[in-house]
This record gives structure tokens, sequence and C-alpha cells, in this order.
């Protein structure tokens, strides 16, 4: 044993030294980015896929993705961000759209604008328009939240509906629809979490209208469409046709089991729905419903994000350059990321890629992307502000209310007040 | 005599005490009484995120005019109101249950009441939220014993969800409370109850006239601990309803408000370190009843 070591020991030696030389000379030369994300099976891997793209010509540039939880990077972010110490925080961090004027706004150059670098022109102007602040635009514009209504094919046949029958529909025949399929299937459907008001956004936006108005006041009692849509909500509870869901994990459950015949979501929960092998070729795709206010449309946004630079990043100029290269100019990489993992893009010259053209057999054959795409051109463009955490919890507070009957007016009235409460 | 002493060795003495608790003592301002003082000072600020600018009372003025503060006040209350009193109830008639030396297998029972006191908050509230879901094993062991006919909606409906917080803070700190009572009740005199046996005084009476006043100031001190950690309720509340608070608020509580003020919302530290004196003023406010209603009386 004891020659054993004496034999080895120099080569050890030998190895650690070059080692350690080794780890000297690339300390001097690469350059590690570091970046935030929260969805392993999207933006996480959309992100790595990025990485190992512009490693490949820039081989002295590596990159770090780290994947936390949605609400933990936020509050991760949040605190570094207050404490003033940029140690804690990482070179690049994604941030969705509703949450990106509040940053933008509470932080000021906390953030690196990209004005001058990145052509804001070749993306969708919605995008450009939640991450601009006086005049400067930050962060580089990533996926969509195109609504779609995802069917259960079976389902609604066994309850006698087809595929047309799915297409253009109001909010009340919907529920009409959903009624009849509980009647003939036993099934519910949709998942509706009642702490989630991501589908009062959806109705609202599709109508033109949000929250706030396009100066940032609170547009609560005057909105046709927010009321019109805690009405939809509210018929949605009384017919009984929901599942009702707690959390996001619970709601993802209600359509992967099997429970719900529909879900009415962003474009990006198409991984997680191609996720069940077992359900190939039942699901199909169709607008999703209309509300009965002026301007409503069948299209609509939910979620969605964004990537931003923080200023006092130490890799900053290789961030920019990486991001301009990768998701502001590479074509190929956005039908990738398409096909591979159903990311929606807004740069608008990725849109003729063969990708979208092609027909997915999990939704037996329809070329989803070609609809979701043409989808993203009509969503109504409105002003997210900077307070739509608040607003949210101030609508899912009075759901109950609504469902017991309360006139919405006096709905609307309590959530006006409640959000005056907290905007300041 | 006193004089010299005070000039002389008593000074290096002084002296010598105070360089010795002079490294503790700066390490307790640094991280006690300065951020103490500074979140005084923030409470007097208001403003998004970094944008702070001293606002006077604005703050205060800003909590009367709140909706979901006061609802966060009124559902914090109600557990404190509702919550306490049961869970020490039900601690002290463990505890002098557990103790009787006579019952089998003492030990054992008092391990399973003290586990879940050991056990993470975190992870027990996401156990009690699974066991608690629509189809979860609570709701269709229930219907199976047949005394629901529908699924109890606790996580969605603003009542249960109450209850349900209630359910599970009494489950997870009982047995903490009565570890407390237990090794009072090990200090009480034998000898006091047997005089008690034996001039007839029936159990109920022993355990309301003896073991309750002699365990006074053990009661008093789990009520002031068990208030303060009932206003600051976060964890189980935060992991049951995924930090929201909901439904419609219905569990909102004065810590959650803090962290959503500070982490979800626009960051408006200002107005959370007022709330946030809110609660120290309550549990000062509290403490101080507490003592006075427990006080001694002379007779």
């Amino acid at each position: 044993m004891d020659n054993l070591a004496r034999a080895y020991l120099p080569r050890i030696a030998g190895l650690a030294l070059a080692g350690a030389s080794f780890l000297a000379v690339t300390a001097a030369e690469a350059k590690e980015i570091t970046i935030w994300c929260w969805d392993p099976n999207f933006n996480v891997a959309i992100m790595k896929e990025a990485g190992a793209r512009y490693t490949k010509t820039h081989p002295d540039v590596t990159f770090n993705v780290v994947d936390f939880a949605k609400t933990d990077v936020e509050q991760k972010l949040q605190t570094g961000l207050a404490s003033g110490t940029a140690d804690a925080l990482p070179d690049i961090v994604l941030i969705e759209d509703y949450g990106a004027q509040k940053y933008l706004q509470s932080f000021p150059g906390a953030f690196a604008p990209l004005s001058g670098t990145v052509d804001y022109s070749g993306f969708a102007p919605y995008k450009a328009e939640v991450m601009t602040v006086d005049g400067q635009v930050y962060g580089m514009p990533f996926d969509s939240g195109v609504t779609g209504l995802y069917y259960r094919k079976d389902y609604l046949e066994q309850a006698g509906f087809k595929p047309e029958d799915m297409q253009n529909l109001t909010w009340d025949r919907f529920i009409e629809i959903g009624k009849q399929v509980e009647a003939k299937t036993g099934k519910k459907m949709m998942g509706l979490d009642p702490n989630d008001a991501g589908i009062v956004r959806i109705m609202m936006q599709s109508a033109g209208q949000w929250y706030f108005d396009k100066e940032g006041k609170p547009n609560i009692t005057g909105n046709a469409a927010l009321k019109a849509a805690l009405e939809t909500v509210g018929k949605i509870m009384q017919a009984d046709i929901y599942k009702p869901a707690n959390g996001w994990t619970d709601w993802v459950g209600t359509f992967t089991s099997g429970d719900v015949a529909t879900v009415v979501t962003g474009v990006w929960i198409t991984g997680t729905v191609k996720a069940q092998p077992d359900q190939a070729g039942k699901w199909g795709v169709a607008p999703i419903p209309a509300l009965a206010v002026d301007g409503a449309t069948h299209a609509s946004n939910l979620g969605g994000s964004s990537w931003y630079v923080l200023e006092s990043s130490a890799e900053k100029a290789e961030a920019i350059d990486f991001l301009n290269e990768i998701y502001g100019k590479d074509i190929d990489f956005y039908q990738k990321i398409l096909q591979e993992r159903g990311a929606v893009g807004t740069l608008l010259a990725a849109r003729g890629g063969a990708a979208y053209e092609a027909a997915d057999p999990f939704f037996g054959g329809e070329k989803v992307w070609q609809t979701f795409s043409d989808w993203l051109s009509k969503v109504p463009s409105v002003n997210y502000g900077v307070f739509t955490n608040e607003a949210d919890t101030a609508v899912t507070a009075q759901l109950p209310a609504i469902t017991q009957g309360t006139p919405v007016d006096e709905v609307l009235k309590a959530i006006d007040s409640e959000i005056s409460g907290q905007i300041q | 005599m006193a004089l010299a002493r005070r000039g002389g060795i008593g000074r290096y003495y002084d002296v010598n005490g105070w360089l010795f608790v002079a490294p503790a003592l700066g390490l307790i301002a640094l991280f006690m009484i300065y951020p103490i003082a500074w979140s005084l000072w923030m409470s007097f600020q208001s403003g998004r995120g970094m944008m702070m600018k001293f606002a006077g009372f604005a703050n205060i003025v800003r909590l009367w005019n709140d909706p979901v503060f006061i609802k966060a006040l009124t559902n914090t209350m109600t557990y404190f109101v509702v919550q306490v009193p049961i869970m020490i109830l039900l601690a002290l008639i463990l505890a002098s249950l557990l103790n009787n030396p006579r019952l089998v297998g003492r030990g054992l029972f008092r391990t399973a009441i003290f586990l879940p006191c050991v056990t993470s908050l975190v992870a027990y509230s996401v156990l009690f939220k699974g066991m608690f879901a629509i189809d979860g094993i609570v709701n269709s062991t229930l219907a199976a014993v047949g005394i629901i006919s529908s699924p109890i909606p606790w996580l969605t409906h603003p009542f249960w969800a109450k209850t349900l917080v209630i359910i599970a803070i009494t489950w997870r700190w009982t047995g903490y409370n009565m570890i407390f009572y237990l090794a009072a009740l090990q200090n009480i005199d034998r000898s006091i109850y047997e005089v008690a046996r034996i001039d007839g005084v029936p159990a109920w009476a022993r355990f309301t006239h003896i073991t309750i006043p002699l365990l006074k100031p053990v009661i008093l001190f789990t009520t002031v601990i068990s208030t303060i950690g009932t206003l600051q309720l976060f964890d189980e509340v935060y992991n049951l309803t995924e930090g929201k608070g909901g439904p419609s608020n219905a569990t909102l509580t004065l810590s959650l408000y803090i962290y959503n003020l500070t982490f979800r919302f626009m960051p408006s530290f200002g107005y959370a370190a007022t709330v946030s004196y809110v609660i120290v003023i309550l549990v000062a406010l509290l403490a101080c009843i507490q003592f006075y209603a427990a006080r001694e009386r002379d007779r």
C-alpha cells in the first residue's frame, strides 16, 4: 500500500498541478453567464439550447442555467435588487410580462437598456411596449402567451359535438356545451382554480381591456370587459361545469388526468398537454370563446415572458451579445424550440419557417402552430401597468361573492376600493 | 469605604466587565437594534421599490383605508381567539392524562403527540394540502364513514380554509405546549393530590382547583408564546394556499400580507414595515393583558 502510494504520488501531484494551471488559464479567459428561469420543460430547456448554440461560435463563453420555481425567481430577484448588492444576482433573468414594469420602475438602473442594440421593430409590438420605461427599452422579448381553447375531441364527440361546433364560440354557448358534456360523459368542462384570476385576464384582454387604462389608472368600475368576464366566471360556477383546483399543480392535474374536457390558457401549456402520450390524437385546438361586449375577439394572451440583463453584471456585454445573436436573429433556433418545446416566440421573422407549417400528429394532424401564430397577430394590445398582481388578488378575493349572487356592479366597487388601497 | 471601592478596584471591574460584554453588545446592536431602528425609520417612508421618500404618517393613514389589511388583521385575530384557547385546553387535558402513572404505553403516546413539533413546517403543510384536497384522504374517509355526502371544499371555501389552518396549527403545536405542562406537572407534590383524594375531592375538581392553579405560571408562559406564534403565523398559510392567503383572502395573515407587500406586489417596504409594527404593538398589548389577568392577587 505504502509502495503504491509512493509510486503514484508524483503523478497525482503532477495532475493536480496541471489541473490548477488549467483552472487558472480558463478563469482568466472563460466567461460564465448565469441565468435564472423557472420551467425545466420550457424556458430552462430552451435557454440551455440557446447557450449551446452560442458556445459553438464563442467557445470562451459558457452558461449556467439555474432552475427555480417561478415565485422563487421573483422573490430572489426582488430581495437581491432591494439589498443593493449585485453579488447574489444572475447576469440574465427571466421576467413575466405582467411584472416587467414593476421591476423596471421600482429598481431604476438595475437592468441594462438594450434600445441601441436590439432591433425591436422585428418583434411583436406589444412585447416591446411592456418593457419600455421613459423611452428606453429593456430586455429581450421571448415567448408569447397567445391563448387557445384545447378540447378533448373524444369527450365532445360523445356529447355530440364535432370540431366545427367548437369554432368561434361565445362563452354562453361554451357553458351550454359544458352542461351537455357533463350530462353525457360525466366529465367537467374545465378545471378552475378560484385563487387564480388567469381566466378573468384572458377574457378581459380578449375584449381589449385591462385592470388599468393606457395611463395606468385603475379601470374597474367602468370596465365592460371585466364586468362581462366576472359575470361569465359566475355563470360557469353556477352552472357547476368546472372541477375546482387548488394551485397550479392541481389545476394541471385536472386535464392531464383526463378529468376535464377543455383547457383555456396560453400556448405554453402545449408541452404539458403533449406530455401525456396516451392522449395523443384526442386533443383539438380552437379559438377561445368570445365575450358578449363591444370589441370582443377570439384572441387573447396569458403570461409570456422576456429576458433581462442586469446592469451590474460582470458579463454584461457578453450577455447582451448572446441574447441579440440567438433570440434576436437565429430563425433556426426559433423553429427548433417551437417543435421541441411548443414555444411561440415573438420574433416576427421566425414565423415564416417550416416548423410553423408543420402538422402535429398529437392534435390529429392539425397545423396548430400556424393557427396560434395567426391568433397572435390578433391579440388586442393593453397596458399591463405595474399593479397586475395587486389587481389579481383583489379580483380573486371577490370571486366567491359572485358565485353567491352578489350583483357584479357591487363586486366591481369592492374590487376598485381594494385596488385603490393597494396602489400607492 | 463604598466610595473608595468605586474609585479603585470597582472601576477596574467595571471596565473589564464592559470589555467582556462589548463584543456581544456590539453584535446585538448591529444585528438587532440597528435593523429594528431602521425598520422604524422605514415605516415613515413610502414609495415604489427603492424610490423611497419620507412620508410622515401616510402609512398609518393607509392602514385605516386598506381593506386587505383589515381583513388580514381580522383573520389573524380570529385564529388567535379560536385556536389558542382550544390548543391550550387540549394540551392541558392531554398532559394530565399522560401524567397518569398507571397509563400503559404513555411514553409512546407522549412521543406520538410531540412528534408533529419536530416535523418541518413546510413538509407538514404540503402533506395537509394533499390530505385535505377535494379527492384527498380526509374527504374520502369522511365519505366512507358516512359523515358527509359531498366532499368538503377544505381549500376552496373561505370558512373551511380557515378551519383547515386552525386544524393544522393545532395539530402541529399542541404537543409542544403539552411538554411544558408535563414537565410542570412533575413538580407538583403528589401529596397534595393525595390529601384531596382523602378529602373526597372528585377528579374534575382536582384538575380545576389544584392542577390549573399550580400550573398558572406555565399556562401564562405558553399562552404568551402561542399568542406570539399565532400573530406571526406564516408558513402554514403560505404553503396551504400557494402564498396567496386565499380563497378570497380568508386565510390571509398579517405576516403573509407583509411578505406579499415586500415580495409579491409592487415592493412597498415602508408600508410593510408599518404593518410589522402593528404585530409588535399587538403582541405587546396582548402580553400585557395576559400578565394582568394572571397576576397574583393579594388576599
